[in-house]
Formats: structure tokens, C-alpha cells, sequence
């Protein structure tokens, strides 16, 4: 398939979404802009253009899209209308508490109901995404401690932005193993947990898709040393109703809206990282904070021992107003979405293990790891099985992560998938197995179904362009 | 509601298949249990929520805004709405596999391009949370280039964006300055807002050969992105770091966030740049495509060694900043600017008339800022884009009150009697004597 044009290879007669000016710039000559390189595009060719490029995209809407950690859920059509209400989507965030009454009050409810999912008593909105609100404890933690400690252990299963939040903060990072069962290796911690050790990072469940079976002895460890705990929340589609964070004994954590609570993903964003602490840490949270005020609400900016702010003016509100519609359209039956995410995916898993290795044989939770150590023997690895589903149309789970899983497949299908779905997808992978053993050409060569084949990831990196070059006067 | 299609039934069938009597038993082994229903009221049907959310927002007041400080109601074309809505984009992920993302893949390429132009930068990345944080993260690329921690903030500085860069300081480790005669050969990077907060347009060609002279970097935060339509781009005066906020390329206000950042930076630091970059190659056929490049700087690959610990940014802002700017091409987006710049000075010349003197916005005001010298007080004469700092004859307090009866937003209140006003192409000729007019009756 060719490629679409770039939109700067159009050039057609401007739509004048707005009306012309021709008056002049008092401004001092070599101040003002003599060339802009943009081009000037009817609005029906961009229209064609980028539903042309959507027609080359696979979004949850296109199919099942199993990508292990990142909770591809439904995302509902009503949350988008109301985040595009007037009276959210046309507000100046510095209108004043006066004229902000709704989403202030919308922002209080919200941080209640995440306390109440997380047992934590305490909620800042603001981060805008999960790797933010990781960085935005580790900031606390920071504060907490002021120098006197610098170490901060985490496991080897973490995702990558852990230790690079934690580095960001200056504090130096060690590892600890996950044992045998898939759990931490308790003996380990225990010998690297000492006075200087200011915060243990933990995925619970873990990236494996395992519950900590022994949180609360962790959690334990760590505080009787003085350390504090966090929960990075990216898998709390497993938990809610169910278990919480803050009773198994974490200090703060964060979630990923996104995930969790049905923010669509944008193909990378925006997503919404709200941290939730102990009451012992709410005096650091950023501000400011939404709070009662007589009969309304304002924002309180008078807390001394605040971190301060993370993010101009009050985080990713839309998608706070989403997360909201998402919570609020379940209630307390938002223990069923966990119960199904971890049903479903303890079917899949069931479904293939004698397909494919199960490093970790044991109740998973909203996700099961899988690895390809099998296929590989035979020459066929991960990233081949992983190309072949797309030739049958599913989007890839997650690979090769966590990393210390060979030949990883990473498979969360969140509670939105029916049976039917579930099963198409487990007999595509149990066919997908069986070509291993018959053809393997079918996956070395896949995909070949879709806008492209596999692309040359060297030559992107070693002659770099990122840019098309006509545009750009400057080089 | 309830979206989740497995059916009771399903659910049996499922269980029988793990050997369970009831959903429970998959929850045994977890500690710490709730056993109790969460405290989260009943499930609202589709209506009840639609009510509830109509309720809400009905309780914030939109009105008329003569206000900007970071945040600029400008015209959202239809369009965008329509293409953003596609759900083959926004319920799509980070385009790990390029063969199913190519749609998303190509757009940042466009994107990345698009910045590069506007800015006159070499490299763009494919976005940042916002244009504070974009600022932050300029703060950790210069140490990582030049391994020093001493960060000088040129001249008026937006508040929201200086709290943001204080609390990475206090966090990461880095010295604020405030005040361009804070600049030494200790200084890693020195940051300038152009338009500065309060308004003036900086002339930053000597100002930027001065921070090289000692070895520091500039980093230039665009104030409102579609000044760049006619005013000379940073890339021209020599800027290392380039960054600024999509809110003004089609993805209106939403109460300051959803928005995006964006940064461009020379090409010498390539391998610095925080986030996402797309480049282009070709598959095993010969086709062209695209790709996520460059991820050694990435905190998936890197860990603790990453140049940021950014994953998820603002990828659909991005889109939709790229099909504003395809919509609008270099003829709409002039024409926003101009109307937007004409529209702030026809604003500015009725107030001086009415007693309201423009104050030099390039000097410093507060107390925070006390030690900043004026820039480039040599070859600026008060130049101005669509937001300018006035002197009130009466408190700014009173002035807003008074608006906001007529519904409309006043400016920021800087001081008692410093007010920051500012103008899109979203105001007509009526708006602004209006405006005017209700100022006037203020004793």
C-alpha cells in the first residue's frame, strides 16, 4: 500500500476559517515574521487526509486490544459529550473559584470517590499522567526526608518509569529480585532495607499480573525502618472492591485514569495521574487543593509544607470530568469491573497454557504473562507471534516486558471484551501455536495484512528523520 | 451503566472452565480484603449521569474573557472535533506496533514538522504534558548537556509556569535565579517567556549571544503559540530549547488541561530530548513508514539512565494541533494572529485615552521577581502582542467586579493596580467597546 501524502505536499485554496485582516504591524521591522512555511489547505482535503490516516490506526473501537498494562478498556461515547459541556470545555481556568463552582465541586467529589477505591485519605488531581504522579511521590518523599535519605529499592519487574521518576529526584535506585512464585524476594529486601532507604516502589498487582501475596509483611518491613511505601496503581483494574492500597499498608500510590477509569488513551495521551496518600503525607500534596467552603468550594493554596505545583493550573480537568462520568455511571458496582478484568483474563490464561509457557503458574490477576520461550526453541519468537495477530485482526499484547520474562506476551483483557471475543482471540492463539509447528513462515513474514510491513527500526535510528525537510527554512 | 458484555451465563461458563464455584474464589489468596461494597451509591443510568453532568457544568459561568495568562480562547474549528472523535485515534495507544499505528505515526511526523517550522528548531518531539512542565523538563536537558544546576529566569515569568519550575528545582536539584544579571559561567540555562508574562516581545538576538558567551544555554517559552504567525521565530536568535503550550492550536480551554506541550530544540541535542520521537524508514518491502525512533533516551529501555521518566503525553492534543494548523494553514493562522494583535491594540489605545497607562513589560514587578533586569530595554519600544499590562487609575478589583456584572472575564489582577488584559480573535469590535465603556463607569 502507498503511502498517503504528508499534508504538506497539498496546497489548496484556504477555507478562511476566520475572518481576513489586512491591516499592518506596528512593530519593529526585524521583529516581525517575513516567511511562514505552513501551506494553506482546503478544509475537505484535511478532512480526507486524516480520515485517510485513521483508516492506517487500530484503536479499541477497531477490536480487541490485549496490551498488557495499560488497561485497554471501552471507552464510553457519553463521557466525551459531557467533557465537551460548555460549561467545561469553554472555562478559563483562572475564572475564579466563583465562576468555577461545578468543576470545583466535581474535582472534590472525584478526589473522594479515588479515596475511597484506594483507602487512602488524601487525593491530588493534578499530575497529568501516571509516570507524572510517580515523580510527583517521589517529590513528596523528597520533601519528607529533605536529604538525610537516598535510596529507593525496586523490584526488577518495575515498569522503566519507577526508576526514572525516582533518578529524577536525585535519589539512587536499587533493585530487589521477585522470587520463584513471582512475588518479591522478601529475603532480599529485607538485607537492602536500612536507614538510608526512603521509599520502596511496588506494582501491585504486580507486572507479572500477581498479587502480592505478602504486601502487608512488606509494608511492614519498610516502615519499621522508616522507609515509606508506594503503590504504582497501574493495574488497580484488579483491585477495586476488592482490595486497597491504602489497607495494605502503602504510604501513597498513583492511578492511571486512562487505565482504570475509561479515559480514552489518544494514542498516547492525554491521560490523568492522580496520587492518593496517607493522612500523614496530605500536607505535601501539590497545590492547590479543591475543599468545602460554606455552602461551595474553592481552591486552598495555603499549605506551607506543599511540594507546590507539578502542572499548570489544575492537571488534565477533561479528563478528570470523564473519570468522574466513569465512577459515577458504576457506583459500587464498580467491584464487578475488577471481578470480570481478572475473570477474563484467568480464562485466557486457563485457555493456553498448554499452548503456550506459563512462567508463573498460579492465579493470575487482570493480566496473564505468558512466555515464548516454546516457540522460540523453534525459531519462532514473540515479536513474530505478535506480528501474526495483527495479521488476524487483534491489536498485539504487550512484549517483552516485564523484562525478566523471556520472550514475554503480556495479555490484559480488561472486563469490556465479551466471551465471544475472549474465545475468538484464544483459538487465534492456539492457531497461531499450531503454525509454529507447520508454518513458521507465516510469522517470520507477518503481518502482511496490514497498511505496512515491518519497518526498518535501524535505519530510523541511525539516519534519523523527523522531519520533512521542505517545511523547515532551518537546518 | 454497565459496560461489560459477559453475561451471566458467560460468567458460569468461565468459572466451570477454572473449576470455580463463584467469582470469590479467584480473590482467595489476596490479602487484605474490603468484604464490604464500596461506598459509591448506586450505578447511574446514561440519562441520570448526562442530568447530573448538565447540572454541574451549568454551575461554572463562561463568559466574555478579556483574561489570557497562560490560557487563550481561540477559535476551534468544527472540523477537529469531528477527526479527533475517529475512534480509530483516540481509542488507540502509543504506537508501539507501527504496523497498525501508522495513522497515529504519521500525524506526530506531521506534527514534528509543524513545530520545527513555527519555531525554526531542528528537532521537535511528539509532545509534553504542558508548557510548564515542557519548561521543567528544558531545566533537566541543559543539565544533561552541560552538567551544571544554575537556572536564570530572564524576565516576567507566568506564575503558573515559575511554581512548576520551583517545585522541579526544589525536587531535581537546581538553583532559580531570578533576574538576567544572575547570569555566570555557573549558569546551565537561562529561560525566557516570550511575550513575556506581562506582555512585551523580547528582542533576544544580543540577549542570546551573551548566555553562549558563558557557556549556558536559552531556553525560549512561546506565550501564545500563534504569535509565532508574525513574529520572528526563536529559532532565529540562536535558542537551544523552544517550548510552549498546544492550548491555542485547537484544543480550547478545558479549565487549563487537557492541553500539551510541546518542545523543539537544535540539533546538536537530539539524543536529550525528552518523550517520543517518530521518524521515518521504510518496511522489508520498500514502503514508507513510520516509526518510533531514537528510545535508548527512554525511560522503557533506559530506566534510571532515561533523559525523563515521560511516557504518556499529550498525543491527541498533538493531533489536534496538527489538524488545526493543516485547517488553518499559514493564511488562517496569520489572520488569527493579526486580529488577535489589532484586536488587543484597539483594547490598549481606548484605555490610554480613558487613563490607563501601558507599563514596560519586559521590567518586573512583584517582589519575586525584583532582581530581573529589563532585557532588552535598547531596541523594544513597549511592542505588544494580544496581552498587555496596564496602570489602573482605580483597583483592578473594582474593574473586574463591575465586569463580570456585564458578563464578561477582566484581566488578571498583577498588583492592585496592574491588570493584564488580553484579546483573541474570538472579540469583535462591539465586545471591546463594550468592554470599554463598562471600565469607563468604574469610579
Amino acid at each position: 500500500m502507498t503511502m498517503p501524502k504528508l499534508i504538506f505536499e497539498y496546497d489548496t485554496k484556504n477555507t478562511n476559517h476566520v475572518p481576513t485582516v489586512n491591516e499592518k504591524l506596528d512593530l519593529p521591522e526585524h521583529l516581525i515574521r517575513k516567511d511562514l512555511t505552513i501551506p494553506d489547505i482546503n478544509e475537505v482535503d484535511v478532512i480526507r487526509h486524516f480520515t485517510e490516516l485513521s483508516k492506517r490506526n487500530y484503536g479499541v473501537d477497531n477490536g480487541f486490544y490485549p496490551l498488557g498494562s495499560c488497561t485497554m478498556k471501552y471507552n464510553p461515547r457519553i463521557n466525551e459529550d459531557v467533557a465537551r459541556l460548555n460549561g467545561f470545555g469553554n472555562l478559563h481556568p483562572l475564572a475564579g473559584d466563583e465562576n468555577s463552582q461545578g468543576v470545583l465541586e466535581l474535582m472534590y467529589n472525584l478526589e473522594h470517590i479515588l479515596s475511597e477505591v484506594t483507602g487512602m485519605d488524601a487525593v491530588s488531581l493534578q499530575p497529568a499522567a501516571g509516570a507524572h504522579g510517580e515523580v510527583t511521590c517521589c517529590m513528596i518523599a523528597r520533601k519528607y526526608f529533605g536529604k538525610s535519605r537516598n535510596k529507593v529499592i525496586i523490584p526488577d519487574s518495575a515498569h522503566g518509569t519507577n526508576p526514572a521518576s525516582a533518578a529524577m529526584c536525585g535519589f539512587e535506585i536499587v533493585e530487589v529480585k521477585t522470587n520463584a512464585k513471582g512475588g518479591v524476594d522478601i529475603d532480599e529486601l529485607r538485607s537492602k532495607v536500612d536507614s538510608n532507604t526512603a521509599m520502596f516502589m511496588l506494582t501491585n498487582p504486580s507486572t507479572l499480573g500477581l498479587f502480592e501475596e505478602n504486601i502487608v509483611e512488606i509494608n511492614k518491613i519498610l516502615h519499621d525502618a522508616g522507609a515509606l511505601t508506594y503503590c504504582d496503581g497501574a493495574n488497580m483494574n484488579a483491585m477495586m472492591g476488592i482490595t486497597r492500597p491504602g489497607d495494605q499498608g502503602f504510604d501513597m500510590m498513583h492511578l492511571n485514569l486512562h487505565k482504570t477509569f475509561s479515559t480514552p488513551h489518544g494514542g498516547g495521551g492525554p491521560g490523568a495521574g492522580p496520587i492518593c496518600v496517607k493522612k500523614h503525607l496530605a500536607k505535601y500534596l501539590p497545590v492547590p487543593r479543591a475543599v468545602k467552603h460554606g455552602d461551595g468550594y474553592k481552591f486552598e493554596y495555603n499549605y506551607p509544607d506543599s511540594i507546590g505545583k507539578v502542572k499548570g493550573f489544575f492537571g488534565n480537568v477533561g479528563m478528570l470530568v470523564r473519570a468522574y462520568a466513569y465512577a459515577k455511571a458504576y457506583g459500587k458496582n464498580l467491584t464487578k469491573v475488577s471481578q470480570i478484568a481478572v475473570l477474563s483474563a484467568n480464562y485466557i490464561m486457563r485457555s493456553l497454557d498448554k499452548y503456550y509457557h506459563l512462567p508463573y503458574n498460579k492465579t493470575c490477576a487482570h493480566e496473564c504473562v505468558f512466555s515464548g520461550e516454546k516457540q522460540a526453541a523453534k525459531g519462532v519468537h514473540t515479536m513474530d507471534i505478535a506480528k501474526r495477530l495483527l495479521d488476524y485482526g487483534f491489536h498485539a499484547p504487550t512484549i517483552y516486558f516485564p523484562l525478566i520474562v523471556k520472550e514475554a506476551i503480556m495479555i490484559e483483557p480488561t472486563e469490556s471484551e465479551s466471551k465471544a471475543t475472549l474465545d475468538s482471540f484464544i483459538e487465534t492463539m492456539k492457531k497461531i501455536a499450531h503454525e509454529v509447528e507447520t508454518q513458521p513462515e507465516l510469522l517470520h513474514n507477518a503481518p502482511t495484512t496490514t497498511p505496512v510491513g515491518r519497518l526498518d527500526g535501524v535505519k530510523a535510528a541511525r539516519q534519523p528523520n523527523l522531519r520533512y525537510e521542505p517545511v523547515c527554512r532551518i537546518c | 451503566m454497565n459496560y461489560i458484555p459477559i453475561t451471566d451465563q458467560d460468567e458460569k461458563d468461565m468459572l466451570a472452565l477454572l473449576g470455580l464455584k463463584n467469582i470469590e474464589e479467584l480473590f482467595t489468596h489476596v490479602p487484605a480484603k474490603l468484604n464490604r461494597d464500596l461506598a459509591l451509591g448506586e450505578p447511574l443510568s446514561e440519562l441520570e449521569l448526562k442530568k447530573h453532568l448538565q447540572e454541574l457544568s451549568e454551575k461554572n459561568n463562561v463568559l466574555k474573557y478579556f483574561r489570557g495568562a497562560g490560557s487563550y480562547l481561540h477559535y476551534v474549528p468544527s472540523a477537529i472535533n469531528h477527526l479527533i472523535l475517529r475512534g480509530e485515534f483516540f481509542t488507540a495507544y502509543t504506537p508501539y506496533q507501527p504496523e497498525v499505528s501508522q495513522g497515529t505515526l504519521q500525524a506526530i511526523y506531521e506534527f514534528q514538522t509543524l513545530i520545527c517550522a513555527l519555531t525554526g528548531m531542528d528537532v521537535a518531539n511528539a509532545s509534553m504534558y504542558d508548557v510548564a512542565t515542557a519548561a521543567a523538563e528544558s531545566m533537566l536537558l541543559a543539565r544533561s548537556e552541560n552538567e551544571r544546576n544554575e537556572v536564570v529566569i530572564a524576565n516576567p515569568l507566568n506564575p503558573q509556569y515559575l511554581e512548576v519550575l520551583k517545585t522541579y528545582a526544589a525536587s531535581c536539584g537546581f538553583v532559580l535565579h531570578e533576574g538576567i544579571s544572575k547570569l555566570t559561567d555557573k549558569t546551565s540555562c537561562v529561560i525566557v517567556q516570550q511575550p513575556s508574562y506581562h506582555g512585551s516581545i523580547e528582542d533576544l538576538k544580543q540577549f542570546s549571544d551573551k548566555i553562549h558567551e558563558k557557556g549556558a544555554m536559552l531556553a525560549v517559552i512561546i506565550t501564545d503559540p500563534t504569535s509565532l504567525a508574525i513574529i520572528e521565530p526563536p529559532g532565529s536568535f540562536g535558542a537551544d530549547i523552544v517550548v510552549g503550550d498546544l492550548q491555542c492550536f485547537g484544543n480550547g480551554l478545558n479549565f487549563g488541561g487537557p492541553s500539551g506541550g510541546f518542545m523543539a530544540v537544535k540539533k546538536q541535542f537530539i539524543k536529550k530530548i525528552p518523550g517520543r520521537l517518530c521518524g521515518m524508514t521504510n518496511d522489508d518491502k520498500g514502503n514508507t513508514g513510520f516509526i518510533l525512533t531514537l528510545q535508548a533516551r527512554e525511560q522503557h529501555i533506559r530506566r534510571e539512565k532515561a533523559t525523563s521518566n515521560i511516557c504518556t503525553n499529550q498525543a491527541l492534543n498533538a493531533l489536534a494541533s496538527t489538524i488545526y494548523l493543516s485547517l488553518l494553514g499559514k493564511t488562517g493562522l496569520r489572520n488569527v494572529a493579526m486580529k488577535s494583535y489589532h484586536n488587543a491594540h484597539k483594547l490598549q489605545k481606548l484605555l490610554e485615552v480613558s487613563g490607563f497607562k501601558l507599563v514596560d513589560g519586559s521590567k518586573p514587578l512583584s517582589a519575586g521577581q525584583k532582581n530581573a533586569d529589563n532585557i532588552c530595554h535598547e531596541t523594544r519600544d513597549k511592542s505588544f502582542y494580544n496581552e498587555f499590562l496596564v496602570e489602573t487609575p482605580v483597583p483592578v478589583k473594582n474593574l473586574n467586579a463591575k465586569l463580570q456584572d456585564h458578563g464578561f472575564l477582566g484581566g488578571v489582577e498583577v498588583a492592585e493596580n496592574k491588570w493584564l488584559l488580553c484579546c483573541t480573535e474570538m472579540l469583535d469590535d462591539k465586545d471591546i467597546e463594550k468592554f470599554v465603556e463598562t471600565v469607563k463607569s468604574v469610579k
